[in-house]
């Protein structure tokens, strides 16, 4: 059987980094792949090159065993590949038809008006066996998440994609909508129809892909066969090493650090009270929009809530995120670019800004008490590359993870607020960021945990809440803590 | 230069800026004899002082994530009630003290709109900068006003060490400016603020101050600029400052301010006024008609953008 799409010897540099060294990918028709790496493995550049965005420097690529040159986006898109990028690439204003059509009208009256009816009936006929309940004729800014991509997903489709890389399809999909993400992908691969699947999540690489390719500091490391390789094994295989599979140690005291008492928002947070204890570790389960990340907010003061009250060690802390932090809470968010980090800003900056009074005399920022204090936070959780003065924008998701993490110890937090901590970030990064987790218990503070990932939150959390629909549905004590107990109150009746 | 990337990035860009200065001065330096003088060079600065006092003040709303674009009409403001205390008889600290507040006011209120009242900070000034020159235009009748006194006059007039007196206060201000942008919690957060408002907010950065400070010391420098311009010229007019906004915002930009915001240099914005200043300076010396003048400037700023997009490119890999 000829391959689908069989790459050889890629090579590509960024100045004096080579980035690639000779990967190759074989992708069989019809046939799931994983491409599988930490963050910087170079997938994202494969990708890119793949689907033209930017030019390799040696190798070649073969569709169906002919030699094809993709030197742009459109002739990517020519030779039957298409990307479904982890951020969509729609116009949010435009019908979902004109969205499948984007840059590839349906024309009448001799090219001259656009043919809206015409568009409209083929993306019916393209959507009917992917999610039939899409409106056409909607725009794409009302959709979920989840449709949006089935829309990218037929635009593919309309061009005769052949080829359909997914990069991180489910980092912001509901359980339920990735069982019909499965469903759609076995509709594409019954049809022929190659998908090549990058994820972190190894649950979903085990159930989707038929092999895998992994990758590590740009250089092919090997194709397995999926399932039959054993997980451990493909996790070593890409970070290179063993990770250690601790169990879970517990520091949680009787001292109460924070009460909440009914507190709420609207109804996307309903009468929500519990209490923290010094060195606990308190997971939030439940599903997408069950008000557990608008919750943490509500403690951080970024939204004001417009019932209940909170007390930090018996005092009730004032409105707003710089009273909160006074307070001893420190958000650190799921949206790290959005609501972490200043981009182009240096490391040790990101770390002062919410305590400049302890790194100012005299109105004047003390720049070298600020770096030292900045490195000695992050030598401890081992920033690479080591140097706080370059912008933070320039380090991957997990560096910049620590960074936050860093921020608050730097401004004497004692209750952290974790939302989806390790989103986005490597499975070597993820076991670090759960190290500090254990750390922050142990030195006394208190840390909760928001996050989708049922093992996250098992692995990390002393307790469990677990939210549905707004409310605290369930209070999972440390013997309690099993997913089929926190899928049964999630999921709501 | 990889110990600090980040300090040689800045440096870089700043470098950037003066080559063109110098790039520039050269080509004047052999065209003309009278270029590289020693008075012709001082007359560069006191031509670009009161620019410099505008832009320094419109760097620090840029890399705050804003933009201000009544300044002109703050100065406007600023002057004719500034002079009319003057001529009044109001001591002269008093005057000059009470011109200031004047703009440093009408830089809160257009603060003020923009963060308590949530509105985009180009219409906010926009809407200013009819405003304000409304004002100064209906309080004078639309007349300038005369006869300033001569002990406020002497001060603009002056000079120190062969160095004239507006040329000494925009270098004092602009050291301070430095000083706030680089050394004080303050100039953290106004790059905080704009490179990401929303993440600054919620890093305990005290967004609504930090915005409403940096729109008060912009109308703080426009009245500054129009106590130098009042000073030289004698007379108030209401409608002085016309397209100031346009030439500190174009020299904040030759200088590296991103309009985006979270990013601008101090030093960037004067070297960028003072290419601005020499610009004009020289091709006056050349005899080159204002209609030519006014296209090299529009081709300066953009070659600046131009090459400035070029190379961050290669920077930011």
């Amino acid at each position: 059987m000829t391959a689908r799409l069989t790459l050889k010897d890629i090579t590509k540099s960024y100045g004096p980094v080579q980035v690639l060294h000779g990967v190759a990918l074989v992708v069989q028709p019809g046939e799931v792949h994983g491409l599988l790496g930490e963050n910087g493995a170079g997938k994202s550049t494969l990708l890119n090159i793949l689907s033209g965005v930017i030019g390799k420097d040696g190798g070649s690529v073969e569709i169906d065993g002919a030699a094809v040159q993709i030197g742009s986006p459109r002739e990517a898109t020519a030779a039957g590949i298409a990307m479904i990028h982890q951020e969509l690439q729609q116009v949010p204003e435009l019908s979902v038809a004109q969205n499948i059509y984007l840059g590839a009208a349906l024309r009448r009256a001799g090219g001259l008006v656009v043919d809206r009816a015409a568009q409209e009936a083929e993306a019916r006929r393209l959507l009917a066996p992917l999610d039939a309940t899409i409106d056409v004729t909607a725009p794409v800014r009302g959709l979920r998440v989840a449709q949006r991509q089935i829309v990218e997903i037929a635009k593919a489709l309309r061009a005769n994609a052949k080829i359909i890389a997914m990069d991180e399809p489910t980092s912001s999909l509901t359980p339920k909508e990735f069982e019909r993400l499965v469903e759609v992908i076995k509709t594409l691969t019954a049809r022929g129809v190659s998908i090549i699947y990058v994820s972190h999540k190894m649950d979903e690489v085990f159930r989707l892909c038929q092999q895998a390719t992994i990758l590590r500091d740009g250089r092919l490391i090997g194709q397995v066969p999926i399932p039959q390789t054993p997980v451990a094994q493909v996790i070593e295989t890409m970070v290179g090493r063993e990770l250690a599979h601790a169990s879970h140690r517990s520091f949680a005291t009787d001292q109460v650090l924070m009460q909440v008492q009914g507190l709420g928002r609207d109804t996307a947070v309903q009468d929500a009270s519990f209490d923290l204890h010094a060195g606990e570790v308190l997971g939030i389960a439940g599903l997408v929009g069950s008000g557990r990340t608008e919750l943490l907010r509500l403690l951080a003061g970024v939204d004001r809530a417009d019932a209940g009250r909170i007390e930090v060690l018996g005092q009730q802390p004032g409105n707003g995120p710089r009273a909160r932090i006074k307070a001893g809470l420190g958000l650190v968010p799921e949206e790290r670019k959005r609501d972490g980090i200043i981009r182009h800003r240096p490391v040790a900056s990101n770390i002062g800004l919410p305590a400049m009074h302890k790194f100012t005399r005299l109105g004047m920022i003390r720049k070298a008490f600020l770096k030292a204090r900045a490195e000695e936070l992050m030598r401890e959780v081992r920033l690479r590359p080591f140097d706080v003065t370059r912008p933070i924008g320039s380090f991957s998701g997990g560096n910049q993870q620590k960074a936050i993490i860093g921020r608050w110890l730097a401004s004497d937090t004692r209750i952290f607020l974790f939302d989806e901590p390790t989103r986005g970030i490597d499975v070597g990064a993820k076991a670090e960021i759960y190290d500090l987790i254990e750390k922050l218990a142990a030195e006394g503070r208190a840390v909760i945990v928001v996050s989708s990932e049922m093992p996250e939150v098992i692995r990390v959390s002393d307790r469990v809440l677990v939210m549905r629909e707004g409310r605290i549905s369930a209070t999972l004590g440390p013997d309690q803590i099993t997913e089929a107990a926190i899928a049964r109150n999630a999921i709501p009746a | 230069m990889t110990r600090f990337p980040l300090l040689s990035r800045i440096r870089f860009r700043d470098a950037g800026t003066l080559l063109g200065l110098i790039l520039i001065s050269l080509v004047f330096a052999f065209k003309s004899d009278v270029f590289l003088t020693q008075p012709n060079l001082i007359n560069i600065l006191q031509q670009s002082a009161i620019n410099a006092c505008i832009a320094l003040g419109m760097t620090l709303v840029i890399i705050s994530g804003g933009i201000d674009l009544s300044v002109g009409p703050v100065a406007a403001l600023s002057a004719v009630l500034g002079a009319a205390m003057l001529v009044a008889g109001v001591p002269v600290p008093l005057a000059i003290a009470g011109a200031l507040a004047t703009g440093a006011f009408c830089g809160f209120l257009n603060g003020a709109l923009i963060t308590w009242g949530g509105l985009q900070p180009f219409i906010v000034t926009l809407g200013g900068l009819s405003l304000y020159r409304a004002l100064a235009l209906i309080y004078t009748g639309g007349q300038p006003i005369f006869g300033l006194p001569d002990g406020f006059r002497a001060f603009t007039n002056g000079s120190l060490a062969g160095i004239p007196n507006p040329v000494v206060i925009v270098a004092v201000l602009a050291l301070l400016a430095w000083v706030i942008l680089n050394k004080t919690p303050l100039g953290e957060y106004f790059m905080a603020v704009g490179g990401n408002p929303e993440a600054a907010r919620i890093a305990g950065v005290p967004v609504t101050l930090t915005k409403l400070a940096a729109y008060m010391i912009s109308g703080l420098m426009a009245a500054v600029a129009a106590m130098v311009l009042i000073g030289r010229l004698g007379a108030a007019e209401p409608t002085l400052g016309t397209l100031w906004e346009l030439d500190a915002i174009a020299a904040a930009a030759i200088g590296g301010a991103s309009l985006m915001g979270g990013r601008g240099s101090i030093l960037g914005t004067l070297i960028g006024c003072i290419i601005l200043g020499t610009l004009r300076n020289g091709l006056t010396l050349l005899n080159v008609q204002a209609f030519y003048q006014l296209l090299a400037t529009g081709i300066i700023i953009i070659v600046a953008m131009l090459i400035d997009k070029a190379t961050s490119g290669k920077q930011g890999g």
